[in-house]
């Protein structure tokens, strides 16, 4: 059977655009990693990672090199193969919405017409299947963050599916280049500041950050649905941790600060890491300066404010679109 | 719906040593708390009485490893109390100073390891405890040791305060005030540390007294009881010392009773250094400690940084015949099987942490 040329040409382009950005989230995840444990020792008043290389660079590969050559514990009541699944599962979901999402209008894999969408629809599998693994696990604190999981699922998925529909609509677009394009004489974040701050608190709970992370729950839960993972599987969390924050800075960058959009001395992929750089760095220092909050106060805060808040969003939205405001 | 036990600790990160407890969930709402101790016993009480007076108290510092060196005090003041020792005027104010700024490293490190547990906000447990080691550092300027300090004797202490003393303890002072302003502003203006610590794990005052509770959890219910200002001991009655209590119950007045007594040590730690006499402050070498004699009784009360402490002892000749130590963890934990009933699973940790227990102390 004969291929058409054409197809055969996106196929290899998406591969090779795939290897490639795997290639750049590792980077990112490092060097994130790195970033991350140095500026919250800063404000702990700690050094940080110092011994492994100049300035500790080398920790992060001496920490992942050490819990990758740890046997992998699977708790004796565990439901092995799900136990062992999830959480490669979860890393490649988070490695995919990267991959579907453009760095440039042109330097992406695949420019889908639904960008938006699709990205949303496979995030929110990933409260799902943490349920599933702090359940499979066998673990009563892991069973408890794994109950938590599904309640950030259903506190703060609607407000962020509602913020998405505003964007769409205002920019006639499920596609991310084109919503970039769309902003080219206005940042979304000026347009709609209020769906800014709904999208991005709705965000944090996704990724699962202080301080929403209730699953994690440090204090409370040990390590919530992580308890029982061993060290292999541990690693693999951490690089969930950190790309998931690459993919929510990117999401933030394209949504609403203008994608790749900026001066033309530097190249828009340049400014797009720039951007979620700044955002990455923004995670950090909350992560070091709130305090987790309550679970009923989460609740609370999603339905009582976020939902309404999105709602209003969407009609201010409406109205700037018809030209009202 | 099906109830669920669960099991926290002996390991895990908000126990603080190795408490046990067995809670039974209805959901997410615990419905019982079965605290279990015991995994730190380790007989100090029997280990006494095998002894000489002066040889037991760096295992008394070891009852509890947060303020050592109040029970270090809280021994040697029984065992002057029964040998009739009287403790030397200059003695008795460099006592105060340095308890009092032990109380204040105690209660700074109590409220990093609290804030911990209730936001995971590990930020102000490290500059609490950054706070806690520049008054570790002049404990250990005044005494040789960083940790435990061994520091009383008969009479009066191992060392006299070294000249200048005074002067650098002013400047620590200063900064602590500040410091502890700033950290008072932070928590109290974070809304969300406020409805964690607020109405949760009331204690009425009748409960609180019921339970004999001690200390700052007993001051935070209403009750302003003080060992230093009801039974005053050295010279706390000539420095105006005011007792700090709240009236709500909650954790939030456990917290508050906490960061007033930081404040009022620090003022009392200045004003002692101040009024402090010259002269001799040394106590009786050790060899030189004569027979008790026999079958002497005796109890004396501190007011520790956790609560009240008391410690009876019979006198046997050269060596106590028993010593029984009233320990104040001990009382507080055992409100662990009320106060967290009816609350969140989340809502037990704050609980547990307004407690303050420290498990040597508690297990001894």
């Amino acid at each position: 059977m004969a291929l058409d040329p054409i197809i055969v040409q996106a196929a290899i382009n998406a591969i090779l655009f795939g290897v490639a950005m795997l290639l750049v989230i590792t980077a990112f995840d490092y060097i994130f990693g790195w970033i991350e444990r140095k500026l919250v020792a800063k404000i702990h008043l700690r050094h940080g990672p110092t011994r492994v290389g100049k300035f500790g660079l080398l920790q992060n590969a001496a920490d992942f090199l050490k819990l990758f050559a740890k046997e992998n514990i699977i708790p004796a009541r565990a439901n092995k193969i799900i136990f062992l699944a999830t959480m490669p599962i979860v890393a490649a979901i988070f490695a995919f919405i990267v991959l579907i999402l453009p760095l440039q209008p042109n330097l992406l894999g695949v420019n889908l017409s639904i960008g938006l969408l699709l990205v949303f629809v496979l995030l929110s599998f990933v409260p799902i299947l943490i349920f599933i693994a702090g359940w499979a696990s066998a673990n009563k604190f892991a069973a408890i963050a794994a109950q938590r999981s599904v309640i950030l699922l259903v506190s703060y998925e609607i407000p962020l599916f509602i913020v998405i529909a505003a964007i769409a609509a205002f920019d006639h677009s499920f596609a991310f280049t084109s919503i970039v394009a769309a902003q080219s004489a206005t940042w979304n974040i000026l347009i709609m500041p209020l769906g800014f701050v709904v999208f991005f608190i709705a965000l944090m709970a996704e990724l699962e950050r202080p301080p929403f992370d209730l699953r994690e729950a440090d204090s409370e839960l040990i390590a919530g649905w992580l308890t029982d993972v061993g060290a292999p599987l541990y690693a693999i969390s951490l690089f969930i941790d950190y790309t998931r924050v690459f993919m929510g800075g990117l999401l933030v960058s394209l949504l609403f600060l203008g994608g790749w959009l900026g001066p033309a001395f530097l190249p828009g992929a340049i400014w797009l890491m720039v951007k979620v750089l700044v955002v990455a760095l923004f995670v950090v220092v909350l992560r070091a300066t709130s305090p987790r909050m309550r679970l009923d106060r989460i609740l609370h805060l999603g339905w009582a404010y976020l939902i309404p808040l999105s709602i209003v969003n969407l009609y201010l939205v409406y109205l700037l679109a018809i030209g009202v405001i | 719906m099906a109830l669920t036990k669960i099991n926290i600790g002996p390991v895990h990160p908000s126990t603080h040593g190795v408490l046990r407890l067995v809670a039974t969930l209805d959901g997410d709402t615990v419905k019982e708390i079965e605290p279990h101790i015991g995994f730190l016993h380790r007989g100090v009480e029997k280990l006494v009485e095998t002894r000489m007076y002066m040889q037991s108290p760096s295992y008394m510092e070891k009852i509890d490893y947060v303020a050592p060196l109040s029970y270090d005090e809280l021994y040697v003041a029984t065992v002057e109390a029964a040998l009739g020792i009287p403790v030397k005027e200059r003695a008795q104010y460099v006592r105060v100073v340095q308890l009092e700024l032990q109380r204040i490293a105690s209660h700074l490190l109590w409220l990093g390891t609290a804030i911990n547990d209730i936001g995971q906000l590990f930020s102000v447990f490290m500059w609490c405890f950054k706070d806690r080691d520049i008054v570790l550092k002049l404990l250990e300027e005044a005494t040789g040791g960083r940790m435990f300090y061994v520091n009383m004797r008969l009479g009066g202490l191992n060392r006299d305060l070294m000249p200048g003393f005074a002067d650098r303890t002013y400047k620590v002072l200063d900064y602590l005030k500040n410091r502890v302003g700033e950290y008072e502003e932070y928590i109290e203006s974070n809304p969300i540390f406020m409805e964690r610590m607020k109405k949760l794990g009331v204690m009425s005052r009748e409960e609180a007294i019921n339970m004999g509770v001690t200390g700052p959890v007993l001051r935070g219910s209403g009750v302003d009881f003080d060992i230093r200002s009801a039974y005053p001991y050295y010279v706390y009655e000539k420095l105006h010392f005011r007792s700090q209590f709240e009236t709500a119950g909650d954790c939030f007045a456990r917290y508050k009773v906490r960061i007033n007594e930081i404040k009022e040590s620090i003022r009392l730690v200045g004003e002692a250094l101040k009024k402090m006499p010259e002269g001799d402050a040394l106590g009786m070498p050790i060899k030189l400690i004569g027979p008790a004699p026999k079958e002497k009784e005796v109890t004396v009360k501190r007011e520790l940084p956790r609560g009240e402490g008391m410690m009876y002892m019979v006198t046997d000749g050269q060596r106590p015949y028993r010593l029984s130590i009233r320990a104040p963890s001990f009382i507080n934990t055992a409100t662990l099987q009320h106060l967290p009933n009816g609350h969140r699973l989340q809502d037990l940790f704050p609980i547990l942490a307004s407690i303050d227990t420290v498990m040597a102390d508690v297990d001894r």
